[in-house]
């Protein structure tokens, strides 16, 4: 049995705790915003919050969810000030890698309010994107840095 | 594809007596469409309109990130006189009123979508509208005269008038459809042009974008599938007790495909298949190796045997020239799309029904049929969003395994690739050999072109399997195969964009030799282009030094001078401030038309101590009309990112007949920390809309190496290249 706070609501799973959190979120609880790239850390397609840190959910087993937060895009809710700017700057091309970029992008602006370009190029280096976004997600971090902070309702204020 | 491609298709199709039309504003042949309800005002194929006012535009085209479904709800937008974003889309079920004119398949591929659909799309709109205005007519006893549409709405002049199209659904249903109606001048438009948003922008960005992968129908098992990691070879046995014998394992057994395994979720299945050995057929003979495959290539270019695609004598004798020859070579090339191919499949009472992000739904329909032994109309074909195609998701390799295993299965299945199968099996751009030669003059003339091209056919094989699709199903195989070898002989896929050579040389010659390899190949983002354009702007670039003239006025020099290229060029020319690059920068240029939009480009690099690193890429294209200025400066950038991407790092190699790259650490993409910033300019035209999703591909490569050559003076006639 784990135990875990998963988008702000404690959640119980009788589930291998050696399973990747990506397939305990996609196939146990059918939350299929976090995507699969390459299950080996290398594309961050799967990036995720654990405690407010981007992680990827493909490379981290359930039983380091014990006990903490974990934030999907799901629990991003919709009006984060990047969700907003990714949707003014058109990010998305095909899509699948944004989940991904967005949960990395809320880790950096969480860390970094008012990150500079090369911050943000260094931040977002281990998302990888085969339809070539990157200049927009570059453009929709600056953009939503200039918005007010906030603060999202699953994470934790750590 | 190119035209003659079309072309083909196209006789293929009337002389199997398949033809279908695949457009019709009021109907369509064979099996009639069941969309919406009896109440709802559905004056064509593509869209209806519910009781309620809700709009709904069917896609007839794969949205794989190239912006279609924001495209073509602009177009009816604009026509329909409804805002874009109050338009719902659906994909499209497959249907023959689906099929793309032109292809005559349910194919999204060649970049042609807009070009293809942009007037259809305006009378689908137009036609509903005048359709509607004729309710309001008849509701008001007003005359047309009087009224407007406008904003979902028609009202009178005097104000008297004022109905919402929902109200007026009821009586447009009844209505005979108003068709042929003209269409607004360009001078009217609202959001063609001027639209900037991505309808598909907010569901994927909040997670709710459904792809292939996130199908989930009632009772689903996941499954993973041992393939044979050589193309000519077959599971010979297998055995799975310990597989069998872990939590969640549901079954494992063999299909003509390979070994399935199947569990409760990925992880486990994807642990047992760990655990399974197989033995699979022993390797054929032949071409296996990347050495050897090379080293063929290039032997083949000494051969006779090139079939000869155009051939334009010189008017000068070969004498009078100096001159300048080269040979060069591309690998093959994996498409890695971010989503790893999956399908899933659910048996019904006759038939099956597919969930699948395909570019092709109908091959999909018609390759699951097969498998599962019934008639095309049983298999139900549900697309969804593709993360990533590129060319890739044309094939259906992935709903055939599906099919397979949900048929042994019995239970409702989703067959997930992991990255490593997507990488050592995929459809692969085909490596390609080419010696060029031409003759320059002293004053810069240049003659006697010739370029020799040796490779395999990607419509040899890909072609048999398509027309599966275009036949009726008693059509054997065996013509189907003919057919793909005759054309394989002269590939308008391996020629494309040599063939077209834009310059006006004095002599062209261009032929191509066919050099079969086993190995499965596919069409990847601009195809024949993505080397043809390497080969040949690295060419002209070496005949421009080698003549001592500007690479750019070489080049304006031979193109005629009201020519798209000669104003891509001058406009990226200008971007880019050419020939005044800063103290230690270097740039490079080159221009190709492809899919019937022409694109210039330079690359600028910088050099210290040896080291060459991207700073800048200048774009500008002539597309026509343009419908979304970001959407297609997107398409620039994101092809240029693919093509970097490519002339950096991509080389599939083989060893022993199986790939050797797996995942994205041994066959690398460009990211976030390594792309430069980069400048599009679209070229104003008043001219129909024509191709963006690939044509921004081509010429990175040769700009690139050409920019390398300018940095370094050594000329790199190999992808992919090296910085330093
Ligand atoms: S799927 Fe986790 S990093 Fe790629
Ligand atoms: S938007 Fe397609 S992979 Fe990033």
């Amino acid at each position: 049995m784990v135990t875990f706070t998963l988008n702000g609501r404690e959640i119980e799973l009788e589930v291998d705790p050696e399973t990747p959190l990506l397939w305990v979120l996609r196939d146990h609880l059918q939350l299929m915003g976090t995507r699969f790239g390459c299950g080996m850390g290398l594309c961050g397609a799967c990036t995720v919050h654990l405690d407010g840190t981007a992680i990827r959910s493909c490379s981290t087993p359930l039983a380091m969810a014990a006990g903490r937060s974990v934030t999907t895009i799901e629990g991003l809710g919709g009006n984060h000030p990047l969700q907003h700017a990714w949707v003014e700057h058109n990010v998305p091309q095909c899509g699948y890698c944004q989940s991904g970029q967005i949960m990395s992008a809320a880790a950096l602006l969480a860390a970094n309010p008012q990150p500079d370009e090369e911050s943000i190029r260094q931040a977002m280096s281990g998302n990888l994107c085969r339809c070539g976004t990157y200049h927009k997600v570059q453009q929709a971090i600056l953009s939503a840095a200039a918005v007010a902070q906030w603060q999202p309702a699953g994470e934790d204020a750590s | 594809m190119s035209l003659t491609r079309r072309q083909f298709i196209r006789n293929v199709s009337v002389a199997g007596g398949a033809l279908t039309l695949g457009f019709q504003l009021t109907g369509c042949s064979g099996k009639p469409l069941q969309l919406g309800s009896e109440a709802d005002f559905q004056p064509n194929a593509f869209l209806r309109i519910e009781p309620d006012g809700t709009v709904i535009l069917q896609i007839p085209k794969a949205e794989m990130g190239q912006g279609v479904i924001t495209g073509m709800v602009t177009l009816v937008a604009e026509e329909l006189e409804v805002h874009p974003s109050r338009i719902d889309y659906a994909m499209a079920p497959v249907h023959s009123a689906f099929g793309d004119p032109e292809m005559r398949l349910q194919i999204t591929g060649g970049s042609a979508s807009i070009r293809v659909y942009h007037e259809i799309l305006r009378q689908v709109g137009a036609s509903a509208r005048e359709t509607l205005v004729a309710a309001a007519m008849q509701q008001s006893g007003l005359d047309r005269a009087s009224l407007e549409a406008r904003e979902g709405r028609v009202r009178s002049v005097d104000g008297s008038v004022d109905l919402g199209y929902a109200e007026l659904v009821p009586v447009a249903r009844t209505l005979a459809v108003v068709s042929d109606v003209a269409l607004k001048s360009t001078d009217q438009w609202r959001w063609i042009g001027r639209y900037d948003q991505r309808v598909d922008a907010v569901v994927k960005t909040d997670g709710s974008a459904r792809f292939g992968m996130d199908a989930n129908p009632e009772g689903c098992l996941t499954a993973v599938l041992l393939r044979c990691p050589w193309f000519d070879g077959g599971v010979e046995s297998f055995e799975a007790v310990e597989a069998l014998s872990l939590p969640g394992v549901v079954a494992v057994f063999a299909t003509e495909f390979g070994v399935a395994v199947v569990a409760e979720g990925y992880w486990p299945a994807r642990q047992a298949a760990g655990k399974v050995q197989v033995n699979f057929t022993p390797p054929g003979g032949g071409l296996r190796d990347s050495a050897t495959i090379s080293a063929a290539l290039d032997a083949a270019l000494d051969g006779e045997d090139f079939a000869s695609v155009r051939d334009e004598p010189a008017t000068v004798a070969v004498e009078q020239g100096t001159r300048v020859s080269a040979r060069y070579a591309v690998p093959f090339l994996a498409h890695a799309a971010m989503e790893p191919l999956n399908a899933t499949c659910r048996l019904t009472a006759d038939g099956c029904e597919v969930w699948v992000g395909s570019q092709a739904p109908d091959l999909a329909q018609d390759v699951a049929s097969r498998v599962l032994g019934v008639p095309r109309e049983a298999v139900v074909i549900h697309n969804q969003f593709l993360g990533g195609g590129f060319g890739r998701r044309a094939a259906a390799d992935n709903v055939a395994e599906v099919v397979a295993i949900a048929r042994e299965l019995k239970r409702p299945v989703k067959l997930v690739w992991s990255r490593e199968d997507d990488m050592r099996h995929d459809w692969y751009r085909p490596a390609m050999a080419g010696a060029i030669e031409a003759r320059v003059h002293p004053d810069g003339r240049v003659s006697h072109w010739q370029h020799r091209i040796a490779g395999p056919s990607i419509n040899q094989q890909v072609l048999p399997v398509m027309m599966g699709a275009m036949l009726p199903q008693w059509v054997p195989g065996g013509p189907r195969q003919w057919v793909g070898d005759f054309v394989g002989k002269k590939d308008f896929a391996s020629v494309e964009g040599s063939k077209e050579l834009p310059y006006a040389f004095d002599g062209v010659s261009v032929s191509y030799r066919n050099v079969p390899v086993p190995i499965p190949l596919g069409y990847w983002r601009s195809v024949g282009h993505s080397h043809n354009a390497f080969v040949v702007e690295s060419f002209v670039d070496e005949l421009a030094h080698a003549a001592g003239i500007d690479p750019l006025d070489f080049r304006r020099q031979h193109l005629p001078e009201a020519s798209r290229h000669r104003r891509v060029l001058d406009a990226v020319a200008k971007a880019a401030n050419w020939g005044n690059a800063p103290p230690g920068r270097f740039q490079g240029i080159a221009v190709h038309d492809s899919f019937h939009s022409c694109v210039a480009e330079v690359v600028e690099v910088s050099q210290v101590d040896g080291k060459v690193q991207l700073e800048h890429v200048y774009c500008a294209i002539d597309c026509g009309q343009v419908i979304n200025p970001d959407i297609v400066k997107d398409q620039m950038i994101g092809g240029i990112v693919f093509a970097l991407s490519a002339a950096l790092h991509g080389e599939i190699t083989l060893k022993d007949g199986a790939v050797e790259q797996s995942n994205y650490h041994d066959y690398p993409l460009l990211r976030q920390t390594d792309t430069p910033p980069m400048t599009v300019v679209l070229v104003e035209s008043s001219a129909p809309p024509t191709g963006v999703g690939e044509p921004g591909t081509p010429p990175a490569a040769p700009a690139l190496a050409n920019a390398l050559f300018a940095a370094t003076g050594e000329r790199q006639r190999r992808l992919p290249l090296r910085l330093g």
